[in-house]
């Protein structure tokens, strides 16, 4: 009876946060292609944040731009989210796959996006003493985000809500030793690269001598 | 022709090298790099305010090498005193200090003939015009005047408050207008040591406070937990000593200290209460004075050590760095003018720099390792600003406007002009453009005030457009509904993208 196009079950989600993940399971739906959207807007939020904030809140340092700590704050930071949670998740026997919990994590994101480039926006017209407001709409979009955040975790993996906030936490965990391992591996490559290139500078002198 | 045009190529050539001999280098090549610091606190390089005008010493003055001088003051009826500390002497001479006015070494104290040993500071009360003199290793402070009568001894007080065991060996000395004595002395953490004009000890005043670091909070709770005996042995808390003072006309003291561990209180404007107010001139908690600490390679940078402090003509605020050999002169409302200086041995470079004085346009470092005094001129770009920051401070923004544009001709990169500029434009209620300004020099606060007015301005001449439009859109939106709610119109499909198919069907 609930039919709904892809766009129509992002606006039910977002206004219902948990009849509509429950919804969004039943059918089966959601689409990638939206999600990889939202996920570029999220990068774009970092953008504009980085360098469109009202002056009087934020001066950005104009002299560089760095492209790859905006990039690490959106794709990375989000993709590592995923992958963590669905690793996790097998330990708490969760049903959900990679691509519903990418799914539901990036629908998730569109109050904060959207109470972001709001606060943005507003951040031009606003004085120092009427910083209070960009706060509030910041607060409620980040509270309205986490909400669905839980919700969809909840709901993808059919847990109760302990167990989800626990599977939260454990993601968040996961991640933070993902980067370290990440770290240590590209350290190892380096030395190994070094050894390597050191072995072939000695080897070429040699043979020219 | 070919001859004739070579010949007069050759003395057209000639005459340029006859002319130019005659240019006058206006801007001096200093032994050191000139910077300043841009609106994200990166050095930049800038122009020299004051220029390394020549040095003077013992031997140029012709009363002998000084042996480690220590302190240095310049009188309001220009003369400067020099504590000479190992020749146990006080040397007045002219500002230029080209000859020699006086030489101090016995006084006279009742008749009785009393000699100074290590003297390390001298102060002359402007309004009484007596002399003050640290004698450090005869533990007093000496009040003379200008014939050597000696008038009053400052010995170590005999308080309560001043424990026994605590050495009294004065190091700086300053005088307020109703004749307090304070000294600086390095054993004591408490502030410096005061006595009132009849010679009695007062008391502390100004104490630094105590950095609250971790490891602090880590010491304040292992003694909650640790006996008696564990507390002995841990570390104690105490502030540090200051070590270098000056008192403005109006009576405010200004203090420094030399840490490189902390970050607080490393320059106080005090009150004659003993409060820090340097909040007072637009600065809070984690304002830098000295080099900016940069934020990558700060192992090979070195923190600045604040030794000595001086209070100029204009204001200005003169601080002494001791670690880098720079003097940093910071405008009366804590805004860097310019650094000069550098450890070295060209001149304008200090291999120990000691003490600071100002004379009107005038700088004096004393430097006691180089056993001299060197002295800066201000430079055609330092009376600009001067100028134009003498004008800022004092309110009139229009009248700076001039200077503070004639400045950025110099020094396109000199941040304070901009504010200066943006000033003058936001005093003459020109909001976009003191906008623009102020985001140059990144002047957060007087950009948000610029814009609260700017908003306001643009509010109030759109707002018949604004009100019209919305009007507009009110009956627009109401007319659309009639017509949709008597099936005039139809909802287009486009309405149906948002809605709900479901809904509709039920």
């Amino acid at each position: 009876m609930l039919e709904l196009t892809q766009w129509q079950f992002l606006k039910h989600i977002i206004f219902r946060p948990f009849e509509g993940y429950e919804d969004l399971r039943w059918k089966k739906s959601g689409s990638m292609a939206i999600s990889w959207g939202i996920v570029v807007l999220l990068f774009l939020e970092r953008f504009f944040y980085e360098r469109f904030y009202g002056f009087q809140y934020y001066a950005s340092y104009d002299k560089i731009f760095n492209i790859i700590p905006l990039f690490f704050q959106s794709f990375i930071l989000f993709l590592m989210w995923v992958i963590a949670n669905w690793a996790m998740c097998t330990l708490f026997d969760g049903e959900g796959t990679v691509k519903r919990i990418f799914v539901n994590s990036a629908y998730a994101l569109v109050p904060f996006i959207v109470s972001s480039f709001i606060g943005i926006f507003l951040s031009h017209f606003l004085i120092m003493e009427e910083y209070v407001f960009i706060q509030i709409i910041g607060v409620v979009g980040f509270a309205w985000s986490l909400l669905l955040m839980i919700s969809g975790i909840k709901t993808v993996h059919q847990f109760g809500i302990w167990k989800t906030l626990s599977l939260m936490l454990l993601t968040l965990i996961a991640m933070v030793a993902m980067l370290f391992l990440i770290i240590l591996l590209l350290t190892l490559f380096q030395q190994m690269l070094i050894f390597v290139l050191s072995i072939y500078t000695e080897l070429s002198y040699r043979i020219r001598v | 022709m070919g001859k004739a045009f070579r010949r007069m190529f050759s003395m057209v050539a000639a005459l340029a090298i006859f002319v130019s001999a005659f240019a006058v280098n206006l801007s001096a090549l200093e032994a050191y790099d000139p910077y300043s610091y841009d609106r994200w606190w990166d050095p930049i390089p800038s122009q020299v305010g004051y220029y390394a005008d020549y040095f003077a010493d013992g031997v140029t003055l012709g009363c002998g090498a000084f042996n480690e001088p220590s302190g240095m003051h310049v009188s309001r009826d220009g003369l400067i005193y020099i504590a000479d500390k190992n020749n146990d002497r006080i040397v007045v001479t002219d500002i230029e200090v080209k000859t020699v006015v006086r030489e101090m070494r016995a006084f006279n104290y009742n008749g009785e003939v009393v000699t100074l040993n290590k003297p390390s500071d001298v102060f002359v009360d402007q309004y009484t015009g007596f002399i003050y003199i640290c004698d450090s290793d005869n533990e007093r402070v000496v009040k003379c005047d200008t014939e050597g009568n000696v008038e009053r001894f400052f010995t170590k007080p005999d308080s309560e408050l001043y424990s026994d065991e605590l050495s009294y060996i004065p190091s700086k000395v300053i005088v307020d207008k109703a004749g307090i004595v304070y000294v600086i002395v390095p054993s004591v953490t408490r502030g410096a040591v005061m006595f009132s004009p009849a010679g009695d000890f007062v008391g502390f005043y100004g104490a630094n406070r105590v950095e609250t670091t971790g490891e602090i909070l880590a010491n304040a709770f292992w003694s909650l937990i640790s006996s008696e005996e564990q507390r002995g042995r841990s570390v104690r808390s105490t502030p540090l000593g200051f070590t270098g003072f000056d008192i403005d006309d109006n009576g405010f003291i200004y203090t420094v200290t030399d840490s490189q561990d902390t970050s607080i209180d490393l320059l106080k404007k005090l009150n004659p209460r003993g409060d820090n107010i340097i909040d007072s001139l637009g600065v809070d908690e984690a304002w830098i004075f000295g080099d900016v600490p940069p934020l990558y390679y700060s192992i090979h940078a070195r923190r600045s050590r604040l030794v000595d402090v001086n209070i100029g003509p204009n204001g200005e605020i003169n601080i002494l760095d001791f670690q880098n050999g720079r003097i940093f002169q910071y405008d009366s409302e804590c805004w860097l003018m310019f650094v000069m200086g550098g450890i070295g041995e060209q001149l304008g470079t200090f291999r120990s720099p000691a003490a600071l004085a100002s004379y009107e346009n005038k700088l004096f470092v004393l430097d006691s390792r180089k056993n001299n005094i060197t002295v800066f001129t201000r430079t055609a770009f330092g009376e600009l600003v001067t100028e134009a920051t003498v004008l800022y401070i004092g309110g009139f923004f229009e009248e700076s406007l001039e200077p503070w544009q004639q400045v950025l001709k110099y020094d396109g990169n000199y941040r304070r002009a901009y504010g200066g500029i943006g000033a003058a434009h936001f005093g003459n209620l020109n909001y976009g453009e003191a906008m623009k300004y102020f985001k140059l020099a990144r002047y957060q606060g007087y950009y948000s005030r610029a814009l609260a007015g700017y908003r306001d301005e643009w509010m109030r001449s759109n707002f018949n457009a604004i009100l019209t439009a919305v009007s507009i859109l009110i009956v627009c939106s109401l007319t659309l509904k009639l017509l949709f709610k008597f099936k005039i119109l139809k909802k287009p499909q486009i309405r149906k993208l948002f809605s709900y198919r479901g809904k509709s069907n039920a």
